[in-house]
């Protein structure tokens, strides 16, 4: 019996190069999903109605029925039907935003913000030089620190106690990551080191740090260091607690970075030495640049994450900006509208920390779109 | 310029002398009293199955690989542990790896002056006329800013190659070069590797590439667990091979040839 052969082909109709077939109209789709049976009709008005209300009343309270300015204190506010009560941001930024800072001197903190910010525009343009972002923004610590302290220039003295509000965080956030994200590397290096005192040194830091609360660090920092340092080395409260900062940082950074540093292929070392590269260029031009992009998604949530810490500092009586807020709105004539205030605030820390992710992705499509394509 | 095939009234100054090398991998006996010379301006294939230390071999010239036992000296520069020697020793020779190792974060430019740049402190003017100067030697002048993802594998492999040449290297290490490659791109590989050898580039290629050996090599080396077998030029070795794991090898790739 003689097989018959079953497999086979059929020649293409046209070798014609076609453009892909019309998509389905996103609208249809859209509908189809929404109303597609008895059931998704029915939890689409349903959802849709609640939304609509939800959206009305917020919309209401928040611009409609809102109280934006109040002249005459807090009684505008408390007419009845009155919504939010914007006002009390308008009595009370000067405490929200610069905290006990002197009331006469609070332009310095103007100041101090607006550079930052606008050196924060100028850092998002790539055509900008790293060098150049990098000086500019050492530059910008040291007239901050200047800003603030004061002394010279006419400018009065104005102690670390008496900082607060955006500017601090701002600087204790600017500092951390100064400070912490170098440390960090070291320490990533260190864990990584052939020479097993070191790596266990570093280990040793890395997890000791992890291993306890950001709280217990600050406290450490700020109120126990000064027991085992000498009286006469009399380091500020702000410097102590900024320490523990950029150490706590530090420990995550690097365990980040070290992350990052796995999944190089070994080969990426190994072209660099036969090249002749010593440590350090090898470190600074190969494995460096591609072990922190690669780790730059879990990097800026380290980031963000330590410009949220710094709401921490207000356990030590220094007031970043949540504890200005807090502290400002505990004026009785105010008290009411705390609310307000708070809302404030956190669209202040979520225009920033939002704004701070976005650069962090920007920067990953940047350098991964590059490295993906390196597949092989 | 062409070199003259090693004549015996002559011997050229070698450009590797390795004598009774030995290594271990734990209790492994990986490289087992290796000795091999590599004169100025020859060719030398190395062959044998997987896992007989052929890349060991060349990863130990450059460093890369460390051995307990035994002397390697590359132009009378020796490995003996001293980092100045070392690194003497990395910038005389050069290395093409299976894998390319490309830096994927730089261009291809920038993959080709890294190294004269950083190493042999020259300007970026210099560096970068004479990397797009091979890169037309190697048919890329038209790649200098891409990326190396944006390459073939090829493509990639003669980068690697032009990476390697910047450095000016007296002996050039291969390691599998073409293993990695779809076959129809062996051959453009190849071909830049024969460009060279008829130049007059010293260099050791562990290859499987018969055809390339039998154009190219001078001596062709048989390794087999970590020892070396038999050594002799292509014509010899290719017809009358002398043991029998030799016999085997040339047998089976002759198959696939």
């Amino acid at each position: 019996m003689t097989h018959i052969l079953t497999s086979g082909i059929e020649l293409p109709a046209s070798d014609a190069i076609r453009p892909p077939p019309a998509q389905e109209n996103r609208v249809r789709a859209l509908t189809g999903a929404l109303f597609g049976s008895t059931f998704s009709t029915l939890i689409t008005l349903i959802g849709g109605a609640l939304l609509l209300v939800f959206a009305w009343f917020a919309l209401k309270w928040a611009i409609v029925d809102a109280v934006w300015t109040a002249p005459g204190g807090s009684a505008a506010c408390a007419k009845p039907g009155a919504g939010a009560c914007w006002a009390v941001i308008g009595a009370k930024y000067p405490v929200i935003l610069f905290g006990a800072f002197p009331y006469a001197e609070q332009w310095r903190g103007v100041v101090l913000i607006a550079l930052w910010l606008v050196w924060a525009g100028v850092s998002i343009f790539r055509r900008v030089p790293a060098l150049t972002k990098i000086i500019g923004w050492i530059a910008i610590f040291i007239v901050s620190i200047i800003l603030m302290r004061g002394g010279i220039f006419g400018m009065t003295y104005v102690g670390t106690d008496q900082w607060g509000g955006l500017p601090l965080s701002f600087m204790i956030f600017g500092g951390t990551i100064a400070g912490g994200l170098p440390l960090g590397i070291l320490l990533a290096l260190g864990r990584r080191s052939r020479l097993p005192i070191f790596s266990a040194l570093c280990t040793a830091v890395i997890e000791v740090t992890r291993g306890f609360p950001l709280l217990v660090v600050l406290f450490f920092a700020a109120l126990i260091m000064p027991l085992f340092l000498p009286p006469q080395l009399n380091v500020d409260k702000l410097v102590r607690a900024e320490i523990g900062m950029i150490i706590f940082f530090a420990a995550y950074a690097a365990e980040t970075i070290r992350g990052g540093l796995q999944t190089l292929p070994l080969g990426q070392d190994e072209a660099a030495q036969a090249l002749g590269l010593s440590y350090r260029q090898r470190l600074l031009k190969v494995i460096l640049p591609q072990a922190i992009a690669s780790a730059l998604p879990s990097l800026f949530n380290d980031i963000v994450r330590s410009f949220k810490n710094t709401t921490f500092f207000a356990i030590l009586g220094l007031w970043d900006i949540l504890g200005a807020t807090k502290s400002a709105l505990q004026d009785p004539e105010w008290v009411k509208y705390s609310i307000e205030g708070y809302l404030f605030v956190f669209l202040l820390y979520f225009v920033i920390c939002s704004g701070l992710s976005l650069y962090g992705r920007s920067l990953e499509r940047e350098s991964l779109s590059r490295l993906r394509r390196a597949g092989k | 310029m062409t070199t003259q095939p090693q004549s015996t009234a002559a011997m050229p100054e070698p450009a590797i002398v390795i004598r009774h090398l030995n290594k271990w991998y734990g209790q492994h006996h990986a490289l087992r009293d290796v000795s091999l010379r590599l004169g100025a301006g020859e060719k030398i294939v190395l062959c044998g199955p997987s896992g007989s230390g052929k890349s060991t071999l060349i990863r130990c010239i450059n460093g890369l690989e460390s051995f307990a036992e035994g002397s390697l000296e590359v132009g009378g520069v020796a490995l003996d542990g001293s980092s100045a020697h070392l690194r003497e020793i990395r910038r005389m020779t050069g290395m093409v790896f299976q894998h390319f190792n490309l830096f994927p974060h730089m261009t291809v430019l920038e993959n080709l002056t890294l190294g004269p740049r950083s190493v042999l402190r020259e300007s970026e003017i210099e560096a970068s006329a004479r990397a797009r100067a091979l890169l037309e030697r190697v048919r890329l002048g038209d790649q200098a800013l891409k990326y190396p993802g944006q390459l073939s594998g090829g493509q990639q492999q003669r980068v690697a190659i032009a990476r390697t040449l910047m450095m000016r290297p007296q002996v050039i290490l291969f390691d599998e070069p073409t293993s990695a490659l779809d076959p129809e791109m062996v051959q453009e590989v190849l071909e830049v590797m024969e460009e060279l050898a008829s130049d007059g580039q010293s260099m050791i290629v562990v290859t499987h590439e018969m055809t390339f050996a039998r154009n190219v090599a001078d001596l062709v080396v048989f390794m087999d667990k970590g020892q070396i077998l038999e050594a002799a030029p292509p014509e010899v070795f290719f017809t009358t091979p002398h043991t029998e794991r030799a016999r085997n090898f040339v047998r089976q790739i002759g198959h696939a040839a």
